[in-house]
């Protein structure tokens, strides 16, 4: 399911995560917020931002046993 | 997950900071041209304003049993909070270091009112040092 979780810290800090997104969509998603809270200071890309959602997989089967 | 952002908070809307204010119980007078402060050169300032910047502002914030207020800034496409921090004036109890607890309250109206517009779902979440907010299709 995707999310995106945000935690205001008592200190006034925002931490902005986006779960469940597969490539670069997550950046866009998550862009209205940052544009509404001020400024973003720091950005961390997961493994999963580099996954290409239209990724074919291609499957070798052996025929021959 | 991903992806990870930081954002440092910056006042743009004057109507979700009036709802944080209502929220947190201070009282926001709008138009209020001064609000009070130490008044001498003394004074502990906040943000990146100096203390002749102190005393002066555009609306200002009463904060129940605190002797200072907070004024209010029209900062290029946002408004800064500039106070006294000086610790007779009890602001920094109630609103935190840095206002973090008003610059809180008012990330969450912001963002409540933002997101529901724009069709998400948001559920809120007490933590033990602050608020989460997920927001769902």
């Amino acid at each position: 399911m995707k999310e995106i979780v945000l935690d205001i810290s008592n200190d006034g800090e925002v931490r902005i995560e986006t779960r469940g997104f597969k490539g670069k969509v997550c950046l866009k998603e998550s862009q209205f917020l940052k544009d509404l809270l001020g400024k973003q200071t720091f950005q961390q890309l997961t493994p999963t931002y580099y996954v290409n959602q239209k990724q074919e997989t291609k499957k070798y089967l052996n025929l021959c046993g | 997950m991903s992806h990870i952002s930081k954002v440092e908070v910056e006042i743009q809307s004057l109507e979700d900071l009036k709802a944080a204010c209502k929220q947190l119980g201070f009282q926001f007078c709008e138009g209020q041209k001064t609000h009070t402060w130490y008044g001498t050169a003394r004074a502990s300032v906040s943000e990146n304003n100096t203390e002749t910047d102190l005393g002066k502002c555009d609306h200002a914030i009463k904060v129940p049993k605190c002797k200072y207020e907070i004024g209010i800034v029209k900062n290029g496409n946002h408004f800064s909070l500039l106070w006294d921090s000086y610790y007779t004036g009890g602001l920094e109890k109630r609103i935190g270091k840095d206002a973090g607890l008003l610059k809180q309250a008012y990330s969450v109206q912001r963002i409540n009112r933002e997101a529901r517009i724009k069709g998400y779902r948001v559920v809120q979440k007490k933590l033990t040092n602050g608020i989460r907010l997920v927001l769902s299709f």
